[in-house]
Protein backbone atom coordinates (compact mmCIF):
# COMPACT_ATOMS: atom_id res chain seq x y z
CA UNK A 1 0.00 0.00 0.00
CA UNK A 2 2.92 2.24 1.24
CA UNK A 3 4.95 1.42 -2.35
CA UNK A 4 1.48 2.27 -4.12
CA UNK A 5 1.07 5.80 -2.55
CA UNK A 6 4.21 6.38 -3.35
CA UNK A 7 4.10 5.39 -6.72
CA UNK A 8 0.66 7.44 -7.55
CA UNK A 9 2.17 10.74 -5.47
CA UNK A 10 5.49 10.36 -7.84
CA UNK A 11 2.88 9.63 -10.75
CA UNK A 12 0.88 13.04 -10.09
CA UNK A 13 4.08 15.07 -10.44
CA UNK A 14 3.82 15.48 -14.29
CA UNK A 15 0.05 16.41 -14.21
CA UNK A 16 0.61 19.12 -11.03
CA UNK A 17 3.89 20.48 -13.23
CA UNK A 18 1.22 20.07 -16.40
CA UNK A 19 -1.38 21.88 -14.50
CA UNK A 20 0.47 25.05 -13.17
CA UNK A 21 1.78 25.46 -17.04
CA UNK A 22 -1.35 25.86 -17.83
CA UNK A 23 -2.75 28.03 -15.42
CA UNK A 24 0.65 30.09 -16.08
CA UNK A 25 0.13 29.99 -19.90
CA UNK A 26 -3.77 31.00 -19.31
CA UNK A 27 -2.81 34.95 -17.97
CA UNK A 28 -0.06 35.37 -21.12
CA UNK A 29 -3.18 34.38 -23.69
CA UNK A 30 -4.79 37.57 -22.00
CA UNK A 31 -4.17 39.78 -25.33
CA UNK A 32 -1.86 42.81 -24.61
CA UNK A 33 0.62 42.90 -21.53
CA UNK A 34 -0.11 40.83 -18.75
CA UNK A 35 0.69 43.09 -16.28
CA UNK A 36 -2.11 45.53 -17.65
CA UNK A 37 -4.56 42.91 -17.75
CA UNK A 38 -3.18 42.24 -14.05
CA UNK A 39 -3.44 45.77 -12.96
CA UNK A 40 -5.98 47.05 -15.41
CA UNK A 41 -5.96 49.88 -17.80
CA UNK A 42 -6.04 52.53 -14.89
CA UNK A 43 -3.30 51.57 -13.19
CA UNK A 44 -0.14 53.35 -12.73
CA UNK A 45 2.89 53.47 -14.93
CA UNK A 46 4.87 52.89 -11.43
CA UNK A 47 2.83 50.04 -10.28
CA UNK A 48 2.89 48.20 -13.83
CA UNK A 49 6.56 48.45 -13.91
CA UNK A 50 7.28 46.81 -10.73
CA UNK A 51 4.97 44.12 -11.52
CA UNK A 52 6.41 44.09 -14.70
CA UNK A 53 9.78 43.04 -12.56
CA UNK A 54 7.79 40.90 -10.28
CA UNK A 55 6.47 38.71 -12.63
CA UNK A 56 9.91 38.84 -15.45
CA UNK A 57 8.31 40.28 -17.93
CA UNK A 58 11.72 41.51 -19.23
CA UNK A 59 12.54 37.67 -18.87
CA UNK A 60 12.46 34.34 -20.92
CA UNK A 61 9.43 32.52 -20.56
CA UNK A 62 10.82 29.47 -18.82
CA UNK A 63 12.41 32.31 -16.26
CA UNK A 64 9.16 33.72 -15.83
CA UNK A 65 6.97 30.36 -15.30
CA UNK A 66 9.88 29.49 -12.65
CA UNK A 67 9.68 32.49 -11.20
CA UNK A 68 5.95 32.26 -11.06
CA UNK A 69 6.00 28.63 -9.68
CA UNK A 70 8.00 30.08 -6.88
CA UNK A 71 5.93 32.42 -5.73
CA UNK A 72 3.13 29.82 -6.20
CA UNK A 73 5.20 27.10 -3.88
CA UNK A 74 5.33 29.70 -1.23
CA UNK A 75 1.59 30.55 -1.22
CA UNK A 76 1.52 33.89 -3.02
CA UNK A 77 -0.71 33.89 -5.64
CA UNK A 78 -0.67 37.21 -6.03
CA UNK A 79 -3.38 40.25 -5.40
CA UNK A 80 -6.44 40.49 -6.31
CA UNK A 81 -7.35 43.19 -8.24
CA UNK A 82 -10.54 44.33 -6.64
CA UNK A 83 -9.35 45.64 -2.76
CA UNK A 84 -6.04 44.19 -3.28
CA UNK A 85 -6.54 41.72 -0.89
CA UNK A 86 -3.82 38.39 -1.18
CA UNK A 87 -5.70 35.68 -3.65
CA UNK A 88 -4.86 32.73 -1.52
CA UNK A 89 -6.81 33.69 1.71
CA UNK A 90 -9.92 34.51 -0.73
CA UNK A 91 -9.71 31.15 -2.67
CA UNK A 92 -9.55 29.18 0.93
CA UNK A 93 -12.21 31.26 2.42
CA UNK A 94 -14.42 30.78 -0.75
CA UNK A 95 -13.78 26.74 -0.31
CA UNK A 96 -16.13 26.84 2.61
CA UNK A 97 -19.56 27.66 0.94
CA UNK A 98 -18.78 25.29 -1.92
CA UNK A 99 -17.64 22.39 0.13
CA UNK A 100 -21.07 22.17 2.04
CA UNK A 101 -23.09 22.57 -1.18
CA UNK A 102 -20.76 19.84 -2.70
CA UNK A 103 -20.81 17.53 0.22
CA UNK A 104 -24.96 18.48 0.47
CA UNK A 105 -25.29 17.71 -2.92
CA UNK A 106 -23.66 14.52 -3.13
CA UNK A 107 -25.46 13.06 0.03
CA UNK A 108 -29.05 14.31 -1.83
CA UNK A 109 -27.41 12.75 -5.03
CA UNK A 110 -27.15 8.95 -3.72
CA UNK A 111 -30.05 9.00 -1.34
CA UNK A 112 -31.81 9.50 -4.58
CA UNK A 113 -29.58 7.26 -6.89
CA UNK A 114 -29.03 3.94 -5.15
CA UNK A 115 -32.38 3.24 -3.91
CA UNK A 116 -34.16 3.79 -7.62
CA UNK A 117 -31.09 1.83 -9.15
CA UNK A 118 -31.28 -0.70 -6.62
CA UNK A 119 -35.03 -0.71 -7.61
CA UNK A 120 -34.56 -0.87 -11.40
CA UNK A 121 -31.92 -3.70 -11.54
CA UNK A 122 -34.29 -5.58 -9.30
CA UNK A 123 -37.09 -5.61 -11.37
CA UNK A 124 -35.40 -5.46 -15.20
CA UNK A 125 -37.78 -4.28 -18.21
CA UNK A 126 -40.33 -3.43 -15.48
CA UNK A 127 -42.45 -0.06 -15.40
CA UNK A 128 -40.44 0.84 -12.68
CA UNK A 129 -37.13 0.28 -14.17
CA UNK A 130 -38.17 2.18 -17.78
CA UNK A 131 -39.50 5.39 -15.23
CA UNK A 132 -36.13 5.16 -13.36
CA UNK A 133 -34.38 4.91 -16.84
CA UNK A 134 -36.39 7.57 -18.21
CA UNK A 135 -36.04 9.89 -15.30
CA UNK A 136 -31.76 9.75 -15.29
CA UNK A 137 -31.88 10.50 -18.69
CA UNK A 138 -34.06 13.47 -17.77
CA UNK A 139 -31.42 14.44 -15.19
CA UNK A 140 -28.40 13.86 -17.46
CA UNK A 141 -30.21 16.02 -20.45
CA UNK A 142 -31.22 19.47 -18.05
CA UNK A 143 -28.83 21.92 -17.83
CA UNK A 144 -28.24 22.45 -13.58
CA UNK A 145 -29.19 26.21 -14.36
CA UNK A 146 -32.24 25.62 -16.19
CA UNK A 147 -33.19 23.14 -12.87
CA UNK A 148 -32.01 25.54 -10.64
CA UNK A 149 -34.51 28.07 -12.11
CA UNK A 150 -37.38 25.73 -12.58
CA UNK A 151 -36.76 25.27 -8.58
CA UNK A 152 -37.04 28.89 -7.82
CA UNK A 153 -39.84 29.64 -9.84
CA UNK A 154 -41.66 26.68 -8.06
CA UNK A 155 -40.35 26.71 -4.59
CA UNK A 156 -39.21 30.60 -4.39
CA UNK A 157 -41.76 32.40 -6.47
CA UNK A 158 -45.05 30.38 -6.42
CA UNK A 159 -44.73 28.62 -3.08
CA UNK A 160 -42.57 30.73 -1.12
CA UNK A 161 -40.83 27.67 0.96
CA UNK A 162 -37.14 28.53 0.12
CA UNK A 163 -35.14 31.58 -0.31
CA UNK A 164 -34.42 32.22 -3.93
CA UNK A 165 -30.37 32.94 -3.50
CA UNK A 166 -28.42 34.42 -0.83
CA UNK A 167 -26.03 32.96 2.00
CA UNK A 168 -26.28 32.59 5.72
CA UNK A 169 -22.99 31.70 7.32
CA UNK A 170 -23.74 28.45 9.60
CA UNK A 171 -22.05 29.76 12.62
CA UNK A 172 -24.44 32.54 12.66
CA UNK A 173 -27.71 30.89 12.09
CA UNK A 174 -27.30 27.10 11.44
CA UNK A 175 -31.33 26.71 10.47
CA UNK A 176 -31.23 29.82 7.88
CA UNK A 177 -27.71 28.10 6.62
CA UNK A 178 -29.81 24.93 5.75
CA UNK A 179 -32.94 26.71 4.43
CA UNK A 180 -30.29 28.47 1.87
CA UNK A 181 -28.75 25.42 1.07
CA UNK A 182 -31.95 23.79 -0.27
CA UNK A 183 -32.26 24.53 -3.69
CA UNK A 184 -28.69 24.88 -4.65
CA UNK A 185 -27.75 21.31 -3.34
CA UNK A 186 -31.04 19.79 -4.60
CA UNK A 187 -30.15 21.32 -7.96
CA UNK A 188 -26.50 20.12 -7.96
CA UNK A 189 -27.63 16.87 -6.60
CA UNK A 190 -30.22 16.07 -9.08
CA UNK A 191 -27.78 15.86 -12.13
CA UNK A 192 -25.50 13.48 -10.00
CA UNK A 193 -28.03 11.17 -9.00
CA UNK A 194 -29.23 10.67 -12.59
CA UNK A 195 -25.29 9.40 -13.48
CA UNK A 196 -25.18 7.26 -10.24
CA UNK A 197 -28.46 5.88 -10.63
CA UNK A 198 -27.35 4.46 -13.96
CA UNK A 199 -24.16 3.66 -12.99
CA UNK A 200 -25.62 1.74 -9.34
CA UNK A 201 -28.52 -0.34 -11.78
CA UNK A 202 -25.99 -1.57 -14.22
CA UNK A 203 -23.30 -2.45 -11.93
CA UNK A 204 -26.47 -3.80 -9.90
CA UNK A 205 -27.71 -6.20 -12.90
CA UNK A 206 -24.32 -7.39 -13.52
CA UNK A 207 -24.27 -8.46 -10.04
CA UNK A 208 -27.32 -10.00 -9.50
CA UNK A 209 -26.80 -12.46 -12.23
CA UNK A 210 -23.64 -13.52 -10.95
CA UNK A 211 -23.96 -17.07 -9.13
CA UNK A 212 -23.05 -16.28 -6.00
CA UNK A 213 -26.21 -14.07 -5.61
CA UNK A 214 -28.11 -17.47 -7.52
CA UNK A 215 -26.76 -19.40 -4.53
CA UNK A 216 -27.35 -17.11 -2.03
CA UNK A 217 -31.26 -17.19 -2.99
CA UNK A 218 -31.29 -20.81 -3.32
CA UNK A 219 -29.85 -20.53 0.19
CA UNK A 220 -33.04 -18.93 1.23
CA UNK A 221 -31.59 -15.49 2.36
CA UNK A 222 -33.87 -13.08 2.56
CA UNK A 223 -34.21 -10.28 -0.54
CA UNK A 224 -32.80 -7.58 1.77
CA UNK A 225 -29.91 -9.23 2.81
CA UNK A 226 -28.79 -10.00 -0.78
CA UNK A 227 -29.03 -7.14 -2.05
CA UNK A 228 -27.50 -4.82 0.80
CA UNK A 229 -25.18 -7.23 1.89
CA UNK A 230 -23.86 -9.35 -0.60
CA UNK A 231 -24.83 -7.68 -4.12
CA UNK A 232 -23.81 -3.89 -2.94
CA UNK A 233 -21.01 -5.14 -1.42
CA UNK A 234 -19.60 -5.99 -5.10
CA UNK A 235 -21.35 -3.32 -7.06
CA UNK A 236 -19.47 -0.54 -5.05
CA UNK A 237 -16.42 -0.34 -6.94
CA UNK A 238 -17.94 1.69 -9.91
CA UNK A 239 -20.20 3.35 -8.23
CA UNK A 240 -17.59 4.76 -5.97
CA UNK A 241 -15.13 5.11 -9.04
CA UNK A 242 -18.58 7.51 -10.21
CA UNK A 243 -18.72 9.47 -7.46
CA UNK A 244 -14.73 10.32 -6.78
CA UNK A 245 -15.37 11.54 -10.44
CA UNK A 246 -18.40 13.22 -9.27
CA UNK A 247 -17.04 15.12 -6.57
CA UNK A 248 -14.31 16.49 -8.46
CA UNK A 249 -16.32 17.45 -11.17
CA UNK A 250 -18.99 19.05 -8.58
CA UNK A 251 -15.76 21.72 -8.38
CA UNK A 252 -16.76 22.52 -12.18
CA UNK A 253 -20.46 22.47 -11.65
CA UNK A 254 -20.94 24.91 -8.73
CA UNK A 255 -19.78 27.35 -11.10
CA UNK A 256 -23.28 27.57 -12.34
CA UNK A 257 -25.13 26.62 -9.50
CA UNK A 258 -23.55 29.28 -7.12
CA UNK A 259 -23.94 32.08 -9.89
CA UNK A 260 -27.90 31.01 -10.17
CA UNK A 261 -28.42 30.88 -6.13
CA UNK A 262 -25.45 33.87 -5.41
CA UNK A 263 -23.82 31.06 -3.87
CA UNK A 264 -20.34 32.86 -2.23
CA UNK A 265 -18.49 29.39 -2.88
CA UNK A 266 -15.24 28.90 -5.33
CA UNK A 267 -17.35 29.15 -8.40
CA UNK A 268 -19.00 32.34 -8.13
CA UNK A 269 -15.72 33.64 -6.94
CA UNK A 270 -14.56 32.50 -9.90
CA UNK A 271 -17.62 34.15 -12.13
CA UNK A 272 -17.22 37.15 -10.65
CA UNK A 273 -13.42 37.34 -10.77
CA UNK A 274 -13.86 37.01 -14.48
CA UNK A 275 -16.21 39.52 -14.62
CA UNK A 276 -13.90 42.26 -13.32
CA UNK A 277 -10.62 40.52 -15.17
CA UNK A 278 -9.21 39.68 -11.84
CA UNK A 279 -6.80 37.54 -14.05
CA UNK A 280 -5.06 36.44 -10.36
CA UNK A 281 -7.80 35.56 -9.09
CA UNK A 282 -9.38 33.41 -12.13
CA UNK A 283 -5.54 31.99 -12.45
CA UNK A 284 -5.51 30.95 -8.55
CA UNK A 285 -8.77 29.26 -8.82
CA UNK A 286 -8.17 27.36 -11.83
CA UNK A 287 -4.78 26.52 -10.17
CA UNK A 288 -6.52 25.55 -7.32
CA UNK A 289 -9.37 23.62 -8.27
CA UNK A 290 -7.10 21.50 -10.45
CA UNK A 291 -5.06 20.58 -7.14
CA UNK A 292 -7.79 19.56 -5.43
CA UNK A 293 -9.66 17.74 -8.48
CA UNK A 294 -6.25 15.52 -9.09
CA UNK A 295 -6.16 14.43 -5.01
CA UNK A 296 -9.89 13.73 -4.76
CA UNK A 297 -9.18 11.05 -7.90
CA UNK A 298 -6.25 10.12 -6.27
CA UNK A 299 -8.17 9.42 -2.68
CA UNK A 300 -10.72 7.42 -4.64
CA UNK A 301 -7.96 5.45 -6.38
CA UNK A 302 -6.90 4.81 -2.51
CA UNK A 303 -10.16 3.98 -1.16
CA UNK A 304 -10.72 0.74 -3.75
CA UNK A 305 -8.16 -1.19 -1.38
CA UNK A 306 -10.63 -0.90 1.02
CA UNK A 307 -13.67 -1.82 -0.65
CA UNK A 308 -12.69 -4.36 -2.23
CA UNK A 309 -9.74 -6.88 -1.01
CA UNK A 310 -9.87 -8.84 -4.78
CA UNK A 311 -7.89 -5.35 -5.64
CA UNK A 312 -4.20 -5.76 -5.20
CA UNK A 313 -2.45 -2.73 -5.17
CA UNK A 314 1.30 -3.16 -4.87
CA UNK B 1 -8.15 -9.45 -53.07
CA UNK B 2 -8.62 -11.16 -50.08
CA UNK B 3 -6.75 -8.36 -48.20
CA UNK B 4 -8.73 -6.05 -50.22
CA UNK B 5 -12.30 -7.59 -48.96
CA UNK B 6 -10.75 -8.15 -45.21
CA UNK B 7 -9.49 -4.35 -44.87
CA UNK B 8 -13.11 -3.15 -46.08
CA UNK B 9 -14.22 -0.24 -43.53
CA UNK B 10 -17.03 -1.34 -41.76
CA UNK B 11 -17.27 1.50 -39.25
CA UNK B 12 -19.41 3.49 -41.02
CA UNK B 13 -22.37 0.37 -42.05
CA UNK B 14 -22.14 -0.47 -38.69
CA UNK B 15 -23.44 2.57 -37.04
CA UNK B 16 -25.94 3.06 -39.79
CA UNK B 17 -27.31 -0.42 -39.42
CA UNK B 18 -27.40 0.83 -35.19
CA UNK B 19 -30.69 2.61 -36.20
CA UNK B 20 -32.77 -0.33 -37.41
CA UNK B 21 -34.15 -2.11 -34.65
CA UNK B 22 -33.47 0.04 -32.02
CA UNK B 23 -35.96 2.56 -31.13
CA UNK B 24 -34.07 4.44 -28.53
CA UNK B 25 -31.38 5.52 -31.27
CA UNK B 26 -34.11 6.01 -33.90
CA UNK B 27 -36.14 8.40 -31.47
CA UNK B 28 -33.06 10.57 -30.43
CA UNK B 29 -31.98 10.63 -34.03
CA UNK B 30 -35.39 11.97 -34.99
CA UNK B 31 -35.33 14.37 -32.51
CA UNK B 32 -31.55 15.30 -33.25
CA UNK B 33 -33.20 15.64 -37.01
CA UNK B 34 -36.21 17.93 -35.82
CA UNK B 35 -33.50 19.90 -34.12
CA UNK B 36 -30.98 20.74 -36.98
CA UNK B 37 -33.87 21.12 -39.64
CA UNK B 38 -35.54 24.04 -37.55
CA UNK B 39 -31.68 25.52 -37.52
CA UNK B 40 -31.03 25.49 -40.54
CA UNK B 41 -34.77 26.63 -41.75
CA UNK B 42 -34.54 29.23 -38.87
CA UNK B 43 -35.79 32.09 -41.28
CA UNK B 44 -38.83 30.06 -42.85
CA UNK B 45 -40.29 28.91 -39.69
CA UNK B 46 -39.70 31.75 -37.57
CA UNK B 47 -42.53 33.63 -37.81
CA UNK B 48 -40.54 36.90 -36.76
CA UNK B 49 -37.27 38.20 -37.38
CA UNK B 50 -35.22 37.27 -34.08
CA UNK B 51 -34.12 41.05 -33.16
CA UNK B 52 -37.24 42.61 -34.20
CA UNK B 53 -38.46 45.02 -31.24
CA UNK B 54 -42.41 45.59 -30.19
CA UNK B 55 -42.52 48.00 -27.48
CA UNK B 56 -45.89 47.76 -27.20
CA UNK B 57 -45.93 43.88 -26.42
CA UNK B 58 -42.71 43.69 -24.47
CA UNK B 59 -43.39 41.05 -21.51
CA UNK B 60 -46.24 39.82 -23.56
CA UNK B 61 -47.78 36.34 -22.13
CA UNK B 62 -48.28 33.40 -24.99
CA UNK B 63 -50.47 34.18 -27.26
CA UNK B 64 -52.00 33.77 -30.63
CA UNK B 65 -49.57 36.08 -32.18
CA UNK B 66 -46.42 35.20 -29.89
CA UNK B 67 -47.09 31.02 -29.71
CA UNK B 68 -44.11 31.49 -26.46
CA UNK B 69 -44.69 35.06 -25.53
CA UNK B 70 -42.28 37.95 -26.18
CA UNK B 71 -39.40 39.26 -24.15
CA UNK B 72 -38.67 43.13 -22.30
CA UNK B 73 -37.92 44.22 -25.56
CA UNK B 74 -40.98 42.61 -27.52
CA UNK B 75 -39.26 40.00 -29.43
CA UNK B 76 -40.74 36.89 -30.23
CA UNK B 77 -39.31 34.23 -27.70
CA UNK B 78 -40.11 31.40 -30.52
CA UNK B 79 -38.67 32.98 -33.59
CA UNK B 80 -35.74 33.98 -31.05
CA UNK B 81 -35.59 30.03 -29.93
CA UNK B 82 -35.54 28.84 -33.73
CA UNK B 83 -32.57 31.28 -34.41
CA UNK B 84 -30.78 30.29 -31.19
CA UNK B 85 -31.13 26.68 -32.35
CA UNK B 86 -28.33 27.84 -34.84
CA UNK B 87 -25.87 29.02 -32.39
CA UNK B 88 -26.00 25.93 -29.99
CA UNK B 89 -25.64 23.07 -32.94
CA UNK B 90 -23.39 25.32 -34.75
CA UNK B 91 -21.39 25.69 -31.66
CA UNK B 92 -21.96 22.13 -30.29
CA UNK B 93 -21.16 20.18 -34.04
CA UNK B 94 -17.92 22.53 -34.47
CA UNK B 95 -16.71 21.98 -31.29
CA UNK B 96 -17.02 18.18 -31.31
CA UNK B 97 -15.79 17.89 -34.81
CA UNK B 98 -12.44 19.62 -33.86
CA UNK B 99 -11.92 17.92 -30.63
CA UNK B 100 -12.71 14.57 -32.88
CA UNK B 101 -10.31 15.48 -35.39
CA UNK B 102 -7.42 16.35 -33.42
CA UNK B 103 -8.13 13.44 -30.15
CA UNK B 104 -8.97 10.88 -32.65
CA UNK B 105 -5.49 11.70 -34.91
CA UNK B 106 -3.61 12.61 -31.79
CA UNK B 107 -4.92 9.20 -29.92
CA UNK B 108 -4.18 7.11 -33.38
CA UNK B 109 -0.67 8.22 -33.65
CA UNK B 110 -0.06 7.48 -29.67
CA UNK B 111 -1.97 4.01 -30.02
CA UNK B 112 -0.03 3.07 -33.04
CA UNK B 113 3.27 4.18 -32.52
CA UNK B 114 3.78 3.78 -28.80
CA UNK B 115 6.71 4.74 -26.37
CA UNK B 116 7.84 8.21 -26.40
CA UNK B 117 4.65 9.52 -28.80
CA UNK B 118 2.74 7.74 -26.63
CA UNK B 119 3.43 8.93 -23.07
CA UNK B 120 3.98 12.41 -24.82
CA UNK B 121 0.48 13.05 -26.13
CA UNK B 122 -1.19 10.76 -23.17
CA UNK B 123 0.42 12.97 -20.49
CA UNK B 124 -0.64 15.87 -22.03
CA UNK B 125 -4.27 14.25 -22.22
CA UNK B 126 -4.18 13.80 -18.51
CA UNK B 127 -3.18 17.53 -17.72
CA UNK B 128 -6.49 18.66 -19.60
CA UNK B 129 -8.11 16.21 -18.25
CA UNK B 130 -7.12 17.49 -14.69
CA UNK B 131 -9.14 20.20 -15.05
CA UNK B 132 -13.32 20.62 -14.55
CA UNK B 133 -14.07 20.99 -17.67
CA UNK B 134 -16.83 23.21 -17.30
CA UNK B 135 -13.99 25.73 -15.58
CA UNK B 136 -11.42 25.13 -18.29
CA UNK B 137 -14.02 26.11 -20.52
CA UNK B 138 -14.43 29.32 -18.95
CA UNK B 139 -11.37 30.31 -18.27
CA UNK B 140 -10.58 29.14 -21.67
CA UNK B 141 -13.27 31.74 -22.70
CA UNK B 142 -12.52 34.49 -20.74
CA UNK B 143 -8.77 35.08 -20.92
CA UNK B 144 -9.77 34.86 -24.99
CA UNK B 145 -12.54 36.95 -24.79
CA UNK B 146 -16.22 36.19 -24.99
CA UNK B 147 -17.11 35.20 -28.47
CA UNK B 148 -18.48 32.29 -30.67
CA UNK B 149 -15.37 31.08 -32.23
CA UNK B 150 -13.60 31.17 -28.62
CA UNK B 151 -16.71 29.12 -26.91
CA UNK B 152 -15.92 26.51 -29.64
CA UNK B 153 -12.44 26.36 -29.10
CA UNK B 154 -12.91 26.35 -25.32
CA UNK B 155 -15.19 23.37 -25.62
CA UNK B 156 -13.38 21.35 -28.53
CA UNK B 157 -9.95 21.85 -25.80
CA UNK B 158 -12.18 20.11 -23.05
CA UNK B 159 -13.39 17.41 -25.09
CA UNK B 160 -10.02 16.71 -26.86
CA UNK B 161 -8.66 14.20 -24.06
CA UNK B 162 -12.28 11.92 -24.33
CA UNK B 163 -11.40 11.10 -28.17
CA UNK B 164 -7.79 10.80 -27.91
CA UNK B 165 -8.25 8.21 -24.95
CA UNK B 166 -10.62 6.18 -27.41
CA UNK B 167 -8.94 6.42 -30.37
CA UNK B 168 -5.91 5.45 -28.07
CA UNK B 169 -7.18 2.42 -26.51
CA UNK B 170 -9.33 1.29 -30.23
CA UNK B 171 -5.90 1.17 -31.90
CA UNK B 172 -3.88 -0.97 -29.19
CA UNK B 173 -6.23 -3.38 -30.33
CA UNK B 174 -6.93 -2.91 -33.81
CA UNK B 175 -3.19 -2.64 -34.62
CA UNK B 176 -2.62 -6.28 -33.83
CA UNK B 177 -5.38 -7.45 -36.45
CA UNK B 178 -4.28 -9.48 -39.42
CA UNK B 179 -5.55 -7.32 -41.89
CA UNK B 180 -3.32 -4.50 -40.51
CA UNK B 181 0.04 -6.80 -40.27
CA UNK B 182 -1.34 -7.79 -44.19
CA UNK B 183 -1.01 -4.11 -45.42
CA UNK B 184 2.40 -3.70 -44.00
CA UNK B 185 3.43 -7.01 -45.35
CA UNK B 186 2.19 -5.62 -48.40
CA UNK B 187 4.38 -2.26 -48.05
CA UNK B 188 1.52 -0.12 -47.81
CA UNK B 189 2.72 3.09 -46.14
CA UNK B 190 2.06 4.47 -42.49
CA UNK B 191 -0.28 7.10 -43.06
CA UNK B 192 -2.28 5.17 -45.73
CA UNK B 193 -2.31 1.92 -42.89
CA UNK B 194 -3.57 4.53 -40.10
CA UNK B 195 -6.14 6.74 -42.13
CA UNK B 196 -7.50 3.74 -44.57
CA UNK B 197 -7.49 0.89 -42.27
CA UNK B 198 -7.25 1.49 -38.83
CA UNK B 199 -9.45 5.01 -38.56
CA UNK B 200 -12.74 3.69 -39.98
CA UNK B 201 -11.98 0.27 -37.98
CA UNK B 202 -12.18 2.56 -34.66
CA UNK B 203 -14.71 4.51 -35.83
CA UNK B 204 -17.60 3.25 -34.03
CA UNK B 205 -16.67 4.23 -30.61
CA UNK B 206 -15.47 7.62 -31.69
CA UNK B 207 -19.00 8.17 -33.09
CA UNK B 208 -20.97 6.79 -30.22
CA UNK B 209 -18.80 9.49 -27.71
CA UNK B 210 -19.14 11.87 -30.29
CA UNK B 211 -23.19 12.31 -30.21
CA UNK B 212 -22.84 11.82 -26.07
CA UNK B 213 -20.17 14.93 -26.27
CA UNK B 214 -22.77 16.48 -28.81
CA UNK B 215 -25.22 16.64 -25.87
CA UNK B 216 -22.45 17.90 -23.38
CA UNK B 217 -21.46 20.72 -25.83
CA UNK B 218 -24.71 22.00 -26.66
CA UNK B 219 -24.93 22.18 -22.51
CA UNK B 220 -21.66 23.58 -21.85
CA UNK B 221 -21.92 26.46 -24.85
CA UNK B 222 -25.29 27.09 -22.99
CA UNK B 223 -23.51 27.76 -19.94
CA UNK B 224 -20.59 29.95 -21.58
CA UNK B 225 -24.02 31.58 -22.89
CA UNK B 226 -25.80 32.17 -19.69
CA UNK B 227 -22.43 33.66 -18.04
CA UNK B 228 -22.15 36.28 -20.92
CA UNK B 229 -18.86 34.03 -22.39
CA UNK B 230 -20.60 32.30 -25.16
CA UNK B 231 -22.00 34.30 -28.22
CA UNK B 232 -22.84 37.94 -27.96
CA UNK B 233 -26.05 39.60 -27.97
CA UNK B 234 -28.30 40.31 -30.16
CA UNK B 235 -27.16 37.23 -31.67
CA UNK B 236 -29.79 34.44 -29.76
CA UNK B 237 -28.84 31.41 -28.16
CA UNK B 238 -30.73 29.65 -25.24
CA UNK B 239 -27.65 30.10 -22.95
CA UNK B 240 -28.32 34.41 -23.29
CA UNK B 241 -32.02 34.29 -23.26
CA UNK B 242 -31.84 32.50 -20.24
CA UNK B 243 -29.07 34.81 -18.84
CA UNK B 244 -31.80 37.52 -19.83
CA UNK B 245 -34.75 35.61 -18.24
CA UNK B 246 -33.29 36.00 -14.66
CA UNK B 247 -34.03 39.40 -14.34
CA UNK B 248 -38.07 38.54 -14.95
CA UNK B 249 -38.37 35.30 -13.60
CA UNK B 250 -42.02 36.98 -11.69
CA UNK B 251 -43.16 39.00 -14.44
CA UNK B 252 -42.58 36.51 -17.30
CA UNK B 253 -41.70 32.77 -16.12
CA UNK B 254 -42.18 31.71 -19.95
CA UNK B 255 -39.12 33.49 -20.53
CA UNK B 256 -36.60 30.79 -18.61
CA UNK B 257 -39.13 27.53 -19.22
CA UNK B 258 -39.18 28.08 -23.13
CA UNK B 259 -35.61 28.33 -23.86
CA UNK B 260 -35.04 25.63 -21.21
CA UNK B 261 -37.16 23.44 -22.91
CA UNK B 262 -35.11 24.08 -26.09
CA UNK B 263 -31.96 22.67 -24.59
CA UNK B 264 -33.00 19.81 -22.97
CA UNK B 265 -35.12 18.51 -25.92
CA UNK B 266 -32.20 18.42 -27.84
CA UNK B 267 -30.24 17.20 -25.47
CA UNK B 268 -32.85 14.67 -24.64
CA UNK B 269 -32.24 13.25 -28.37
CA UNK B 270 -28.70 13.54 -28.67
CA UNK B 271 -28.35 11.60 -25.37
CA UNK B 272 -31.12 9.00 -26.82
CA UNK B 273 -29.16 8.91 -29.91
CA UNK B 274 -26.12 8.02 -28.14
CA UNK B 275 -27.28 5.68 -25.51
CA UNK B 276 -28.94 3.40 -28.21
CA UNK B 277 -25.59 3.21 -30.64
CA UNK B 278 -23.94 2.53 -27.17
CA UNK B 279 -25.98 -0.78 -26.76
CA UNK B 280 -25.62 -1.65 -30.75
CA UNK B 281 -21.93 -1.54 -30.07
CA UNK B 282 -20.61 -2.14 -26.59
CA UNK B 283 -21.28 -5.83 -25.40
CA UNK B 284 -21.46 -4.55 -22.01
CA UNK B 285 -24.87 -2.51 -22.53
Amino acid sequence: MGRYLATRLASLIPILFGTSVIAFILIRLVPGDPAIAILGMEADASAIATLRQKMALDQPVTVQYFSWLGLILTGDFGRSIQGGRQVLPLLLNALGPTAVLSVAALAISLAIAIPTGIIAAMRPNTGADYSASFLALCGLSMPSFWLGVLLILAFSIHLPLFPASGYVSPFVNLGGHLHHLVLPALTLGAALAAATMRMTRATMLEVLRTDYIRTARAKGLPQRLIIWTHALRNARIPIVTLIGIQFGQLLGGVVITETVFSWPGIGKLTVDAIFARDYPVVQGAVLLTALLFVLINLATDLLYTSLDPRVRLT
Amino acid sequence: MTVAVLMRPKGITNVLRGFTGNPRAAVGLGLVVLAVVVAIGAPIFAPFAPDQLDFINTLAPPSSDHWLGTDELGRDVLSRIIHGARTSLVVGALSVVVAALIGTAAGIVAGYFGKAYDALIMRIMDIVFAFPSILLALAIAAVLGPSLTNAVLAISVVNLPVFARIARAQTLVVRQLEFVEAKRALGFGTFNILSRTILPNIMPPIIVQGSLLFASAIITESYLSFLGLGAQPPLATWGNMLRNAIGFMELAPWLALFPGFAIFITVFGCNLLGDGLRDRFDPRH
